[in-house]
């Protein structure tokens, strides 16, 4: 499952790998014995266990997907952790009646061609809490406290009495290893039950299984094929198999498994950026004191250094110009005092420092994006930005969005819109209005793009929203990381990027009406051309000779508007795509430079001087033909073919 | 410009006898044009603001050079289709002697299009589509629609007098007499057809005084105006109605008796109410010259008659969206009018200039505050005023 990822113990957190609850927190009763008024000492297994609420458990549909989610999670960072193309299967499965009341027995199987993971890591992946090779390593992984799949071992623990089944299989090794893996709750440890060695028909990778207590939702928002959508959405090197209940129970339950295979849309791994040490401006105090112990005996000079970003000799002379002597900076650091670290820190806010890099930031890359946005439905046009990454809340952030259109949603323009959030690739299906993203949406005004927009709500109409967010340092509302702060920053950010989606969208939209216009024209020209010679002959009591005649003069007249109207319009739906290119052949892709953007949004924009010369890339498609047959021009028949257009260059 | 058989001279010389042969005409021209493949064009008068010429010896606001050419293409051939389908209901109108409202003529066009599947695609969908047929077709013949037997409904204008005669020529060719000093308090109410009327006084009136509220002017014949005054008095009802001014132009062509306009110190009296009446509006250009009454005066509430009678007045609340928008006109009304551009006008551009400036309203009823036990203190003040010349 999932490979070296999830086991490295972070130093930082074990300390706080015991939490500590005061046993008698209410006043003591006179007769309490001395027992009752001890502080005991809790384990952070002990902690979650009370408190799986906080980390998406809170209810028996969520306790699915979370389970789901997580695992699928691990398996998605192992394999890019070394390069392998991910393709993970999953099985959802009700078997019977569950232990809680109103609830079912769920199987929830997901089995990746990662890495796989050595035996003696097994317990700590998903055995041991906050057991985690990835936190606060400033990279954009889906995973970083190591808390979920240990969160989901525990509730399958708690409700079944069982822990997870996990087969897996590195290169190096001969045999898959399996065993059950428990959380030693007490302890905060991994605990391997029933081992054993298996031939496995694969090299390499890993399976779990968990049986849990839940309920399965396949549809709606907090729906299983919701996020199967968004997770294929924003992994293009994706090939998911997915084996859901099928039939018409909502909850699928007892019903056969259907499995559905979604290919990959592009043989190229997204690059993993490398991580960057943190930033001075970034740190408390106390993580600034942590952060040294890591270092050992080196001297200030270079442990400011070589541990931060964004230091160098300029930094250090300009912390001198504060006050702090030459030979500060030659002291080691394991000899600083808290007086001396805390001179060091303050002198520190106080001093310029360049920006974080952005280079730490993952991106899923627009024509990534443009290619994967068909897997979710009959999409009929489709418009992508992918913003240069930025600094917000002094924090690199990327925000990337794509809108399609759905065909199969023609009729629904009065629902608002589906938005879909993701996370560093990871979708956030729960308290949505919360959101910097939904905040985002709804401050963007997208009447002005021809959408309709109740006020200060989500637009309305038959389409998809994606907004992805992705960061080394995303900050979550909560521990079960289902809602983006809204920072002022972080959702100026979106809005610009929703606004240069909208531009895009508009234009479409725009000439989609001049279209519909001029075939109307042309329709007039059938309606009341004869009408009118009918009116003038009557009013002037002409003959059937002059009749004719000015009926073939009429036409004559009106045919040339005709072919007119019909060039304008064949011009544009020329616009709206280039040629015949199908969205699936990403070689004929046509670069188009310098396209205008809408005045308006321009002004919003360049209002930042610093987005002005952030560049961007737009792609748009337009995709699964609608031809319509019009009256007159009906060689017009075939002017909607799926096509594609890709800007690029801002 | 031809005399018109009432009396009132016209714009290009047409009467309701000349529009068939004119409409006629024009429909020939363009089917000739259609018959050569040529595309037609009509031209039509651009009856905007725009293309307002006021002259304060013509003393109304006439349409200038400016022509809307609608040619045939495929924008425009569903309009021109319509044009004709509703001339030749109109002409018809003329042929039977038929007379109809705006709103009985778009369900006589409803009528036709739902007994002929072939022109379905004329119908209207509500009125205002078939009245802006209606005005187009006016405008293109230079003509008013009531040549063609189309008339708005009667509103306002309701008159009292003690010593006119109105004469009205019936469609029949009868006549009948109305004199007013016999139908007690009930009040003659003018046609939309100013031109079958001839007016008549037993003695010279001194004066004609048109007050803005239907009910004040209640008020005041209740009250024995007419009856101590020599004089017609007409109650407005607020904007103008085409009988309204056709009617006060009526009163001025053929009794030659001053007109004292009698209303609130605001705006949108001042330029909606005041300014149609005396000189016409931007939207009928072409029906001005019959449906204005140039000599008419501003009798008040003049901004001076506030401090002078110590009336009650407003401020006027620009969050108010009616207000604020009477406001708003009254700028656009100083920079576009070419009514308050004429020198002649300079005072009531100068009311204008003082409502603007100080925001202050005050109505007419304030009249009634000056001394609340004495009801026929606003009739005196208002006859003092004419006889002091205290009027713009």
């Amino acid at each position: 499952m999932t490979g070296a990822v999830c086991f490295g113990l972070d130093l930082h957190m074990a300390k706080s790998n015991a939490v500590k609850t005061a046993a008698a927190k209410e006043p003591a009763a006179p007769r309490a014995s001395k027992a009752n008024l001890k502080i005991s000492t809790s384990s952070t297994a002990e902690y979650f266990s009370k408190n799986l609420q906080q980390v998406g458990f809170s209810s028996q549909v969520k306790a699915v997907l979370t389970t789901l989610k997580e695992a699928v999670d691990n398996s998605l960072d192992a394999c890019e952790e070394h390069g392998i193309l991910p393709e993970i299967e999953i099985w959802v499965e009700k078997m019977g009646a569950g232990s809680l009341k109103n609830s079912d027995k769920i199987r929830v199987r997901v089995s990746d061609n990662g890495p796989g993971i050595d035996p003696e890591d097994v317990p700590k992946v998903f055995g041991e809490y906050l057991a985690s090779s990835k936190f606060g390593r400033g990279r954009c992984s889906r995973g970083q406290q190591g808390i979920g799949i240990s969160a989901a071992t525990t509730w399958a623990q708690l409700t079944n009495a069982s822990g997870a089944r996990v087969t897996t299989k590195t290169k190096a090794m001969r045999k898959a290893f399996s065993a059950l893996v428990e959380v030693d709750i007490k302890n905060n440890k991994g605990v391997l039950k029933e081992k054993e060695t298996l031939d496995w028909d694969r090299s390499n990778g890993t399976n779990v299984e968990f049986i849990i207590d839940g309920r399965i939702q396949l549809n709606g928002e907090a729906g299983i094929l919701n996020y199967l959508t968004g997770t294929v959405l924003v992994n293009p090197h994706l090939t998911l198999h997915h084996n859901l209940p099928c039939g018409a129970s909502e909850d699928g339950g007892g019903r056969a498994l259907e499995r559905i295979s979604i290919p990959r849309v592009t043989d190229t791994m997204p690059e993993i950026p490398e991580a960057t040490e943190p930033h001075l401006h970034t740190m408390k105090l106390g993580e600034f004191i942590a952060h040294s112990h890591l270092y050992g005996r080196v001297k200030v000079d270079a442990w400011l250094k070589r541990g931060f970003s964004r230091v160098n000799e300029g930094t250090i002379k300009d912390l001198i110009a504060t006050g702090l002597k030459r030979n500060f900076f030659d002291k080691n650091v394991d000899q600083l005092n808290e007086v001396e670290f805390k001179d060091l820190y303050t002198k520190i806010q106080n001093t310029t420092l360049i920006a974080p890099s952005t280079k730490s930031v993952l991106m899923i890359g627009e024509e990534a994006l443009a290619k994967s946005i068909q897997r979710v439905g009959k999409v009929d046009f489709f418009s992508v930005v992918s913003r240069k990454p930025t600094i917000c809340d002094f924090k690199p952030v990327e925000v990337e969005i794509a809108i399609a259109r759905l065909l199969d949603r023609a009729g629904e323009n009065d629902a608002p819109i589906q938005v879909l959030r993701f996370a560093n690739r990871v979708p956030l299906q729960f308290d949505k209005a919360a959101c910097a993203v939904t905040q985002a949406i709804q401050t963007v005004n997208w009447r002005a793009y021809g959408l309709g927009q109740p006020k200060e709500s989500l637009p309305l109409g038959p389409y998809i929203m994606a907004v992805s967010i992705v960061s080394p340092f995303i900050k979550f509302k909560n521990a079960s990381k289902e809602t983006i702060d809204a920072s002022d920053e972080l959702v100026e950010e979106i809005r610009r990027t929703l606004i240069q989606a909208g531009q895009r969208l508009s234009k479409y939209i725009k000439k989609e009406l001049r279209a519909n216009d001029l075939e109307e024209k042309l329709r007039y020209i059938e309606q009341f051309g004869p009408i009118l010679v009918d009116g003038l002959c009557r009013i002037t009591n002409a003959s059937d000779d002059r009749k004719k005649k000015a009926q073939d003069g009429l036409m004559k007249i009106l045919g040339r508007d005709a072919d007119a109207a019909e060039t304008a319009l064949a011009e544009a739906e020329k616009k709206l795509g280039h040629g015949s290119e199908t969205v699936e052949n990403a070689s004929e892709i046509e670069s188009r430079d310098g396209e205008d953007v809408d005045p308006i949004s321009v002004d919003e924009i360049e209002a930042d001087s610093k987005s002005k010369s952030k560049s961007k890339k737009k792609l748009s498609a337009k995709s699964a033909p609608a031809p319509k047959k019009l009256p007159v021009a009906k060689k017009l028949a075939d002017v909607k073919k799926p096509k594609i257009i890709v800007s690029k260059g801002k | 410009m031809a005399k018109h058989s009432s009396g009132m001279a016209r714009v290009g010389g047409k009467d309701s006898k000349d529009l068939p042969k004119f409409s006629r005409d024009i429909c020939e021209r363009l089917l000739a044009d259609l018959e050569r493949a040529k595309r037609p064009v009509l031209y039509a008068t651009k009856c905007s603001l725009d293309n307002s010429i006021y002259n304060h010896k013509v003393g109304f606001l006439t349409a200038g050079e400016k022509k809307v050419a609608t040619e045939l293409n495929v924008s425009s051939v569903k309009k021109m289709s319509r044009a004709i389908f509703l001339l030749e209901v109109m002409l018809r109108n003329l042929e039977t002697g038929g007379v109809n409202t705006k709103r009985e003529l778009y369900y006589i066009a409803k009528g036709e299009v739902k007994h002929n599947a072939a022109m379905k695609a004329l119908d209207f969908t509500d009125q205002d589509e078939s009245d802006g047929v209606i005005d187009f077709i006016c405008e293109l013949l230079e003509c008013y629609r009531e040549d063609f037997n189309v008339y708005a409904n009667d509103r306002g204008g309701q008159t009292y007098s003690q010593n006119l005669i109105v004469t009205e020529t019936l469609v029949d060719g009868d006549t009948a007499v109305i004199d007013l000093s016999r139908l007690g308090t009930t009040p003659f109410q003018p046609k939309n057809r100013p031109q079958n009327l001839k007016l008549s006084t037993k003695k010279k009136l001194d004066f004609c005084l048109i007050v803005e509220s239907e009910g004040t002017a209640n008020t005041l014949v209740a009250n024995g105006f007419t009856k101590r005054h020599n004089s017609v008095l007409i109650g407005a009802a607020g904007v103008p109605s085409n009988a309204v001014r056709g009617w006060c132009k009526l009163i001025q062509d053929q009794l030659d008796v001053p007109l004292y306009f009698f209303g609130d110190l605001d705006a949108y009296t001042m330029q909606n109410i005041f300014r149609t009446l005396k000189a016409g509006s931007a939207a009928s250009l072409i029906r001005n010259q019959d449906y204005s009454a140039p000599d008419v005066k501003f009798l008040g509430v003049l901004p001076e008659d506030i401090a002078k009678y110590q009336l009650p007045d407003y401020a006027v609340k620009e969050s108010d969206a009616q207000e604020g928008r009477a406001l708003k006109k009254a700028h656009d009304a100083l920079k576009n009018d070419p009514f308050f551009h004429d020198k002649k006008n300079k005072g009531l551009t100068e009311i204008l200039n003082w409502l603007i400036k100080n925001k202050r309203r005050c109505e007419q009823q304030a009249f009634f505050s000056v001394n609340p036990r004495d009801p026929l203190m606003p009739e005196k003040i208002i006859v003092e005023k004419i006889k002091r010349g205290n009027f713009v």
